[in-house]
C-alpha cells in the first residue's frame, strides 16, 4: 500500500502511523481522493478493515428455527448466517472447500444440508462436511486424503440485542467493546419496544449506487445537508404535514424548523468509528397524551421518566465499518467495487407495539427511502455525484473540518462535537486510518 | 360502456396508450384524474405480503399521489434534476371481466428511461429499462374507465433497483 501510494501521489507525505490518506492537525481533517477511489485502497480495505471487526450480518428474527439461513457477505466474502438444529447460529463461508462454488444461492430459507452443484459434495446445516461422492472410485481419494472439516466457519459470532455479527479475527475485541457508546444508543432504540426486541418482517429496500460505500456512512449521521439535499422534501412537509404518512418521521414544517430539530444535542465521534447523534425528546408528553399514549406510558413505566425522554428521542448511528440505525430501520451498506456500493435498508417492527404502529412506521420510511421515495434516491444520487467529481485530479483532499476547533475529546477516546459538526465522520476516518496503517507497518 | 362484455381489448389498449402518453408527457394532472377518489397506485416488492407487514415501492392513494406529482411537477430536487425522459411501450394486453362492472387489464410493459443534463456524468444520458407486468383494475362508469387499483409488478421488484423517482 505504502510503495503504491508514494508513486502515485508524491506530494502527499505521509505521518508516521498514518496511511497518509487522512490529515489530521491543529484546525484540519482532510481526506484523501484516494481514500474513496482507489482500488488498492478498496481491496486492503477488505483485509484490513473487514477481515479485522466486527460487521453485521443479520438479525435472528430472520432465521428463527432450526435450519433457518440467510446469505449475508463480509465485505467481499459471501457467508451463510444459519441456525444449527441445536440452536446456535453460524457463520459459514458460502464457498464449497473442493473447487470453490458458492454451496447456497438463495437469499433466504431452511436447509438441512447445502450441497454443492459442482460436484456433489455435501454439508451439514452446521458446515461439517458430510459427503464427498465417489471418494473411493478408481482415481479417487486415498485413505493420505487430508480431508477438509467442513465449510470455513467463520471464527467469532456473537450478538446484540437480536443483532448478529461475526468476525473473521479470533482475536478481535469483545462486541461490547467494540459497540462502547453504540451500545446505549442501540438499547434505546430497541427499549421502544415492550420486551425490548425488534422484529424483521418487511421485505427490505434495496438500491445500488456508483459510489464509494463510505459515502453512505459519512451521510447517515450527516445533519448538515439535510436542509439542501432534502429541500424538496421540505416543500413537501410544508404543504402536506402529516396528512401523506410522515408519522412524525421528519418533525418540523419549514426549513428552519427542521434545522431546529437537527441542530441540537449531541454529535459523539465513537473512538471505535461509530457516530451517533442522539438528543431527548423536547416534549415526552406529547408521546403520552397522544394516538399512542397507553403504549408509550407502558414504556414509561418500565424505563423511567428520564430515560423516557432518549427513548423517544433522537437517535441515529453509524456503526463501523457498514451498520446504521436509523427511524425504525437498520441498514448496512455493501461495499462491490470502489465505485458500486448496495444498500439494503430494513425497516423492522417493535415486538409489542401496536400494530398501527408498526404499520404508520412502515409506511412513513416507504415514503421516504424507497427508490421511489422522497428522500433516499436523492442521497444516493449525491454519492454518485461525488464519485463523478473525484475522478478528476486537480484537487487532493475532501473537507471533514467543521467543527474540528469546538470538538471535545473524552477520557475514552470519544469526541462530543457541537450540532452539525463533522465529528462523527472523524472518528470514522480515525479508526479506518488506524486499521489501514496498522496493515501498511506489519 | 354499459356492461364487462363491451370492453374490449382495442378499449383496454386505448386506455393504456393514453395512459402511457400522458406519462411520457409530463401530463401528470391529468393522470391522476384517471384513478377513482379511493383508488391505488401500488409498486409492491413482495404482492404476496399484506401492506401492513411490508414496505413497498411505492403504496399511493389519492393524497400520496397528489403529493407525488406536486414533487415531480412543482419542486426541484437531486434525483430529479435533471429530469427523467421515459417511454413506455405497451404489448400483450388481456382484458379479464370482474363482477359489478369491473373489468382487470393486465399488459406486459417495458419502459425505457434516460436522465437529461450532461450525459457525459455519472448516471446522466445512460438508458435504464424497466419491465413490468401491469395490472389495471378499471370500474366503468358512464365517464369511462377509471383505475380502482394499478398494480405494477416489476420484473426485478425485490432485487436491487436504481432510481425510480418517476411515474412508472
Amino acid at each position: 500500500m505504502t510503495e503504491t501510494r508514494t508513486a502515485s501521489s508524491p506530494q502527499v507525505a505521509p505521518m508516521a502511523g498514518s496511511s497518509g490518506l487522512v490529515l489530521e492537525e491543529a484546525h484540519k481533517f482532510r481526506v484523501h481522493t484516494r481514500a474513496y477511489n482507489d482500488r488498492a485502497v478498496f481491496d486492503a480495505e477488505m483485509r484490513n478493515i473487514f477481515d479485522r471487526v466486527w460487521i453485521f450480518v443479520g438479525h435472528t428474527s430472520e432465521i428463527p428455527n432450526p435450519g433457518d439461513y440467510k446469505t449475508s457477505y463480509i465485505g467481499m466474502q459471501p457467508v451463510i448466517v444459519v441456525r444449527a438444529d441445536n440452536g446456535d447460529v453460524n457463520v459459514l463461508v458460502n464457498r464449497c472447500v473442493h473447487r470453490g462454488a458458492v454451496v447456497c444461492r438463495e437469499l433466504r430459507g431452511n436447509a438441512q444440508q447445502f450441497e454443492c452443484p459442482y460436484h456433489g459434495w455435501v454439508y451439514q446445516n452446521d458446515g461439517k462436511l458430510v459427503a464427498i461422492p465417489h471418494a473411493k472410485e478408481a482415481g479417487g481419494y486415498s485413505e493420505h486424503f487430508d480431508k477438509p472439516a467442513g465449510l470455513y466457519k467463520v471464527p467469532k459470532v456473537d450478538m446484540f440485542r437480536g443483532l448478529i455479527f461475526a468476525c473473521m479475527d479470533p482475536n478481535v475485541v469483545p462486541l461490547d467493546e467494540f459497540l462502547g457508546r453504540a451500545k446505549l444508543l442501540l438499547e434505546r432504540r430497541f427499549n421502544l419496544s415492550p420486551s425490548g426486541e425488534i422484529v424483521f418482517r418487511s421485505r427490505p429496500f434495496v438500491s445500488r449506487y456508483k459510489g464509494n460505500w463510505k459515502f453512505q456512512a459519512e451521510n447517515i449521521v450527516d445533519d448538515y445537508h439535510f436542509v439542501f439535499t432534502h429541500t424538496a422534501f421540505i416543500d413537501l412537509q410544508a404543504k402536506y404535514g402529516d396528512a401523506t404518512g410522515n408519522f412524525g418521521l421528519h418533525p418540523g414544517g419549514s426549513a428552519s424548523e427542521m434545522r431546529k430539530s437537527r441542530y441540537r444535542g449531541n454529535v459523539w465521534g465513537v473512538d471505535q468509528g461509530h457516530g451517533i447523534l442522539d438528543a431527548p425528546a423536547l416534549s415526552p408528553e406529547s408521546f403520552l397524551n397522544g394516538r399512542f399514549g397507553d403504549y408509550y406510558k407502558a414504556i414509561q413505566d418500565k424505563v423511567g421518566a428520564e430515560e423516557f425522554k432518549w427513548v423517544v428521542g433522537r437517535g441515529i448511528g453509524c456503526i463501523f465499518p457498514n451498520l446504521g440505525i436509523i427511524h425504525q430501520q437498520i441498514r448496512t451498506w455493501r461495499p462491490i467495487a470502489p465505485d458500486l456500493t448496495e444498500v439494503t435498508i430494513y425497516p423492522f417492527e417493535l415486538k409489542g407495539a401496536p400494530g398501527e404502529f408498526n404499520q404508520g412506521m412502515l409506511h412513513a420510511q416507504e415514503r421516504f427511502y424507497a427508490p421511489s421515495g422522497h428522500g433516499a434516491p436523492d442521497d444516493v444520487e449525491m454519492f454518485a455525484s461525488n464519485q463523478h467529481g473525484l475522478e478528476g485530479h486537480a484537487v487532493d483532499w475532501l473537507l471533514l473540518e467543521r467543527g474540528v476547533d469546538t470538538d471535545e475529546k473524552q477520557p475514552n477516546g470519544d469526541y462530543r462535537g457541537q450540532p452539525s459538526s463533522e465529528a462523527c465522520q472523524r472518528s470514522y476516518w480515525r479508526q479506518w486510518n488506524r486499521l489501514m496503517t496498522k496493515s501498511a507497518g506489519a | 360502456m354499459a356492461g364487462d362484455m363491451n370492453f374490449t381489448r382495442e378499449n383496454a389498449e386505448c386506455f393504456l396508450i393514453e395512459e402511457a402518453e400522458m406519462l411520457d408527457e409530463l401530463r401528470l394532472e391529468e393522470w391522476l384524474k384517471l384513478f377513482t377518489s379511493d383508488g391505488l397506485y401500488w409498486i409492491p416488492i413482495d404482492e404476496t405480503m399484506s401492506t401492513n407487514e411490508t414496505v413497498s415501492i411505492v403504496r399511493d392513494d389519492a393524497l400520496r399521489r397528489e403529493e407525488r406529482v406536486f414533487h415531480l411537477l412543482k419542486t426541484r430536487f437531486p434525483a430529479q434534476s435533471p429530469r427523467s425522459r421515459t417511454l413506455h411501450s405497451i404489448s400483450s394486453v388481456r382484458v379479464r371481466p370482474k363482477v359489478d362492472g369491473q373489468v382487470v387489464v393486465v399488459s406486459n410493459q417495458t419502459i425505457h428511461e434516460v436522465r437529461t443534463g450532461d450525459y457525459r456524468q455519472s448516471g446522466l444520458g445512460e438508458m435504464h429499462t424497466i419491465v413490468a407486468r401491469m395490472e389495471h383494475l378499471l370500474v366503468l362508469s358512464s365517464d369511462g374507465p377509471k383505475i380502482v387499483e394499478k398494480k405494477v409488478l416489476l420484473l426485478d421488484r425485490d432485487m436491487p433497483l436504481g432510481n425510480l423517482t418517476f411515474l412508472i
